[in-house]
């Protein structure tokens, strides 16, 4: 595997709209066996494509990046301690994350112009409601906007938004409610959308919509779960289950970083069992 | 009306006549506000707006009657809540609206001054004994439409100035939002090596020069924008003093916390005053967590809107 070619994946994932996360080797100690710049990209599945290292390193980085995949926050980890050798990296954990999808729903000059300019702060923007929409706004015009806004509510969109003004979204608001909308779906509508810039011309309304979006999807908590982690019970690394090697052992699964610590394990149950239940 | 403009340079081409209605005043909220313009060609061809929807079937019989050689009226429309929920208008509000013939000539010479971005005012007498007659005027710094006595002005302002100093990567994405919000944008560095038209290609203009020397010679007015993204005491400290020495509507400047202190004892010591200091919006751009160049043109675009609305119910 040519030094590029875990470039060339990522770029293709990203192409893709896939996840991922790209590690990168910034720091080593020797004896180790990364170097610096060694790079692997890691996939939603745990899959590694790549070299970073080896046992010491890869579950270590497998975790941090199913977590980074979570959160989307990129991270810095270290192998200290966790190896049989004395030797330590550093690695560099980023998160790519596909970007979000926006539903705009409705023809008319704002949704035109939002669905433009959405696409420049790296949004992938629908016409129509998508169930995996992270956000909605809507914009008929008051040709269909009640529907719409039940339609988006009943989803996982984490931002639904009408374009409208105060007093119509108010009229708007009332009537999903006297149609029987939960109050907590109604909680999610930002009626009407957009941060509040004063009162603006209509064209500005989707700088202000543009700049709640913004806002929404760098404060927006992660709705994935956190991955699922086991302790490896030889080492005491911290490993990602969904790319452990695993033994059952009693009815009890155990994890571990590599093919050596399980074999420790199965050579000697009752030594590490304990450790790991 | 400037949206319409280029429909009727048309119709005046093919030597249609037609009748224009055009918002002149808006109570309350109305989807567009005043100078929104509805045009009807003898042909029954129509161009523009004046509610988005809800009222141009009234209006476009009222321009009908125009073009068959009515008298011009002012005509308003009530829109009571009930029924624009009705129809669907998106918010109550009333709309004065005067239809009258097109003038032709007033016409091309509109479409001329505007292309050529000089400063002029349609207006137009809606009400009194001279009602319907048109005439170009000078603009004389009023830049919003306004109904003086019998006379409604409808400003056809040169696009208002942006100037963004510093030839990075949010410069480019500024630009283009300043763009969107209709400004004319110029890219200034002293750098020759960064500030080319190749790394800039959506702006109006990229000038390679001092900040400071190239602000202090160039035309600012209070609907100016100002963006410093110089990040470097050397150029930014002279830059703003000279920003600051102007009406600008709105001046930002990129730096985090500390800097921003840092280069406000600077500016103190060079004799600036708080109060001055207070009209820098500093860090640029509203609090919105922008990460990328992209965002961060978002957050400054908003708060330049925020700016300048806050000016316009001031005023």
């Amino acid at each position: 595997m040519r030094p590029a070619d875990v470039l060339i994946r990522a770029g293709e994932l990203a192409s893709a709209g896939e996840p991922f996360a790209l590690a990168t080797v910034v720091n080593v100690r020797r004896p180790a066996s990364a170097r610096r710049g060694d790079r692997a990209v890691v996939t939603a599945d745990g899959a590694v494509y790549g070299w970073v290292g080896g046992s010491c390193s890869e579950p270590a980085v497998v975790r941090e990046a199913l977590a980074a995949l979570g959160d989307g926050e990129s991270r810095l980890i270290s192998t200290e301690g966790s190896c049989a050798s004395k030797g330590a990296v550093e690695i560099l954990v980023e998160a790519q994350l596909p970007a979000p999808l926006l539903a705009i729903i409705g023809e008319s000059p704002a949704a035109e112009t939002l669905a433009r300019l959405a696409v420049g702060i790296d949004w992938r923007v629908t016409r129509e409601l998508h169930e995996d929409s992270d956000a909605v706004v809507v914009a008929t015009m008051g040709r269909g906007d009640e529907e719409a806004l039940a339609a988006a509510l009943a989803g996982p969109a984490g931002y639904v938004g009408l374009v409208a003004s105060r007093k119509r979204a108010d009229a708007v608001a009332a009537t999903l409610r006297s149609a029987g909308l939960e109050e907590d779906a109604l909680a999610r509508l930002k009626a009407p959308a957009g941060l509040d810039l004063g009162p603006i011309r209509q064209e500005e309304v989707a700088v202000a919509i543009l700049a709640e979006l913004v806002a929404w999807r760098h404060a927006s908590t992660p709705a994935a779960p956190p991955p699922e982690e086991a302790v490896d019970p030889v080492c005491g690394m911290t490993v990602s289950l969904a790319s452990a090697e695993t033994h059952v052992h009693d009815g009890t699964t155990y994890a571990f970083c590599c093919v050596g610590c399980r074999a420790r394990f199965e050579a000697d149950p009752a030594r590490y069992a304990v450790i790991g239940a | 009306m400037k949206d319409v403009l280029d429909t009727l340079e048309g119709w005046n081409a093919e030597g249609l006549r037609f009748a224009t209605a055009t918002v002149v005043k808006i109570e309350r909220s109305a989807p567009l506000g005043p100078g929104a313009v509805l045009a009807v060609s003898e042909k029954g061809e129509v161009a523009g707006s004046v509610t988005g929807g809800c009222v141009e079937p009234a209006v476009y019989e009222e321009a009908q009657e125009v073009l068959a050689g009515g008298p011009p009226r002012l005509v308003s429309y009530g829109i009571a809540d009930e029924e624009a929920f009705e129809v669907g208008l998106p918010c109550g509000g009333t709309v004065h609206i005067f239809l009258g013939m097109g003038r032709r000539d007033l016409i091309d010479e509109l479409a001329a001054a505007v292309k050529d971005e000089r400063p002029v005012a349609l207006a137009t007498e809606i009400t009194g004994s001279e009602i319907g007659t048109q005439r170009l005027v000078e603009l004389d710094g009023h830049f919003e439409a306004a109904i003086e006595g019998d006379t409604f002005f409808l400003p056809f302002a040169p696009r208002p100035e942006m100037y963004v100093f510093g030839a990075v990567d949010h410069a480019a994405a500024i630009g283009r939002m300043g763009k969107f919000l209709g400004y004319r944008v110029t890219i200034c560095d002293a750098r020759a090596r960064f500030a080319t038209r190749e790394r800039f290609p959506d702006v109006d203009e990229v000038v390679v020069q001092w900040p400071d020397e190239f602000l202090r010679g160039t035309p600012v007015d209070e609907r100016t924008a100002i963006c410093v993204l110089t990040h470097d005491h050397k150029f930014d400290v002279p830059l703003l003093k000279v920003a600051l020495e102007t009406p600008a509507g709105y001046i930002g400047a990129m730096g985090a916390k500390r800097t921003t202190e840092s280069r406000n004892e600077r500016l103190r010591a060079e004799g600036v005053t708080d109060e001055q200091l207070a009209r820098i919006h500093a860090p640029i751009g509203l609090r919105i967590g922008s990460r990328t160049p992209e965002e961060v043109a978002v957050a400054v675009a908003a708060e330049i809107v925020a700016t300048r609305r806050k000016a316009a119910v001031a005023a």
